[in-house]
């Protein structure tokens, strides 16, 4: 008897849909009726779509190579139906560039936001179980980290680091800068969870250090990390397009958005060539709205406060 | 009241997170790959040269001497000389000289974002889910996410190149000759009574005050009017209205005067932010502040400007959240405990 109702209870459980799902998570169903935050998670959707269909379906090397010989009386040419962004300098298609640096931006933002997170997590959960000594030591290093304008600490770090990394010297540089953000959060969060008395329980039991962190802790802090991640993506790649805008992103003529910025900017603004930077930071401008929208939502969602106020 | 022992606990609070701060600094430079002499003295410089920088600067002593020797040094503002960018000058007489330009930036930048989002913020706040505050939260949200080296040329195609208002970089006329005094052009101009010189930089400063104010201008409205949102719900604000108070004034009154309070921790500390994003306005708009110095210093390898630069910052950014600090618990004194 009791073995049958516990698979009909299962069996209910997998028949559940996806909308029942969502309207019984308060956060989800939140976040799901919040218009702004629904455009937000579009515009990330097809970002994505278009990084694959460039990294999968384009080729780099032939975008990134001079058309001037293949076709020398099409540099600059104006947005038309053969060119919908127009050309630039050396008479490459700006949609096609454009297109390819959606993959760029969503693979680099995934790495630096990823590690950083990871990192951040780490750090803080450690300093919020170990107290004192460890807490001090990686505390007081992401104060130091912190107390530093972002932008010039990545410049500061770019400046020492080898020039023939690349865009992985930026990429490198801003993680060191986004870590103690994270670190912060998620300690905080994390002190708030060490307070449940199912920790204390689970310590009581005998559980080591590692399972109390890994399996107890770090679940119950995910939220705030996520909101966190996602409002940083935006602001991981707008800080890896400046870099690369103000030189120190990848190698010239890599369809990135900040290096078609900055050689738009440079060489085409004053001259009238307005689509060369225009369409680059277009698309730069919509990836980051579409993660701010979206963290933004989340993070209402997410306040109790706000929940209360909705109902 | 702020309590003298507040004060001096969060004075005394920064001595270890500048030690810390100078100690990064340091570090970064020996514990990077490759030689602190090549950097230092420039990655295409000749062997002779750099050989001659390590045994100027004392970098074939123990570490430990120059770790204490560095550490006297910035105790005094001294961040040693350029090597690239302004051959044989103090980092400090550089700095003192192209700080001002990005201060000023920093500074109407802000004086804009203020002017703007706070009546923004309010106006989204007061009228909170009417179509007003829909388009003010996504033009604010859409302000955060333009970049400013996108919005700034923008600006320029539209105003200066296309309807040719404004012109499109540097941040005075060449014909005026003022005298430096503060070297913020637009004090400077305003000092010495030149009027047409005065014009000039208004109309120059207009479009990289206009890019970063944008930005500024969004955060702002955005903290403003999350914070009377949470102002109104509250018990006083209905009681306000319970014994007869108008709403206008019972926001006048009792919200604004609470709202405010993290509005200014925002704006303190977004001063980071700002001091950033002049950086990037001064590269598109060819202004010779901070922002370009570090971006040359760096295309030339000159290490002491972009260390001088970045310790410098860190102190005032440091410097600011203290103040920032120290105000809010004079508006709200319960910080303190």
């Amino acid at each position: 008897m009791s073995g049958e109702t516990a698979t009909d209870v299962e069996a209910t459980t997998e028949s559940r849909s996806l909308f029942d799902r969502i309207r019984s998570s308060p956060f989800l169903s939140d976040l799901f009726s919040n218009r702004l935050a629904i455009f937000g998670i579009a515009i990330i959707v097809v970002m994505l779509a278009i990084a694959l269909y460039s990294r999968f379906f384009m080729s780099e090397a032939a975008l990134t190579s001079s058309k001037l010989s293949a076709r020398p009386t099409k540099r600059f040419l104006s947005p038309r139906p053969a060119f919908p962004f127009g050309t630039d300098l050396q008479a490459r298609d700006i949609f096609k560039r454009v297109l390819y640096g959606a993959w760029y931006a969503m693979k680099f933002g995934t790495i630096t936001v990823g590690i950083s997170t990871f990192l951040g997590v780490s750090l803080g959960t450690l300093a919020a179980y170990y107290s004192d000594l460890v807490d001090n030591v990686i505390m007081r290093t992401m104060d130091v980290l912190l107390s530093f304008p972002s932008l010039l600490l990545a410049l500061a770090l770019v400046a020492v680091l080898p020039e023939e990394w690349g865009l992985w010297r930026a990429t490198l540089a801003l993680i060191l800068v986004y870590t103690p953000r994270f670190a912060r959060v998620v300690r905080g969060a994390a002190l708030k969870v060490l307070e449940d008395e199912y920790i204390e329980a689970t310590i009581a039991i005998g559980a080591k250090d590692p399972r109390v962190l890994i399996r107890h802790i770090t679940p119950n802090t995910l939220a705030p990390i996520t909101v966190q991640s996602t409002l940083n993506f935006g602001l991981a790649i707008i800080d890896l397009a400046a870099l690369s805008f103000l030189g120190f992103g990848a190698e010239p003529g890599t369809p990135t958005w900040g290096m078609m910025l900055s050689q738009g900017v440079d060489k085409g603004l004053l001259s009238g060539f307005w689509w060369w930077s225009f369409f680059p930071g277009l698309f730069l401008a919509l990836t980051v709205l579409g993660f701010n929208l979206l963290g933004d939502g989340m993070r209402d969602a997410l306040d109790p406060r706000m929940r209360e106020a909705v109902d | 009241m702020v309590s003298g022992r507040f004060v001096l606990k969060r004075v005394l609070l920064l001595v270890p997170v500048l030690l810390g701060v100078a100690t990064f600094v340091f570090a970064m430079l020996h514990l990077s790959p490759g030689d602190p002499a090549r950097l230092i003295a420039g990655r295409r410089a000749p062997e002779s040269f750099v050989q001659q920088v390590r045994v100027e600067l004392g970098l074939d002593r123990p570490m430990y001497v120059q770790y204490f020797d560095f550490l006297t040094d910035v105790a005094q503002l001294e961040f040693g000389k350029s090597y690239q960018v302004q051959q044989g000058e103090a980092v400090k007489d550089i700095l003192i000289n192209r700080f001002p330009v990005t201060l000023e930036l920093a500074i109407l930048g802000q004086i804009a974002g203020i002017l703007f989002g706070i009546p923004l913020g309010i106006i989204s706040a007061v009228k909170q889910d009417s179509w007003t505050d829909h388009l003010t939260r996504v033009g604010a949200l859409t302000g955060i996410s333009v970049p400013i080296f996108w919005s700034g040329p923008l600006l320029i195609m539209l105003f200066g190149v296309y309807l040719n208002w404004f012109p499109t970089f540097g941040r005075i006329g060449t014909q005026y000759d003022v005298p430096w005094v503060t070297n913020m052009v637009i004090l400077d101009t305003a000092m010495y009574l030149e009027l047409d010189a005065f014009i000039s930089a208004v109309k120059h400063m207009l479009l990289p005050t206009l890019t970063i104010g944008i930005y500024s201008m969004a955060l702002i409205s955005r903290m403003m009017r999350s914070s009377l949102v949470e102002v109104i719900r509250q018990d006083y604000m209905r009681t306000a209205r319970a014994k007869g108070q108008g709403s206008r004034i019972t926001i006048m009154k009792h919200g604004l005067r609470n709202a405010f309070i993290p509005v200014i921790t925002v704006i303190g500390i977004q001063f980071g932010t700002l001091l950033g994003g002049a950086i990037l306005t001064e590269t598109v708009f060819t202004i010779n502040g901070i922002g370009t110095l570090v971006v040359e210093a760096i295309n030339s390898s000159d290490y002491p400007v972009v260390q001088g630069t970045v310790l410098l910052f860190a102190l005032l950014f440091t410097l600011v959240n203290l103040g920032v600090d120290i105000t809010y618990s004079y508006l709200d004194p319960r910080i303190e405990q």
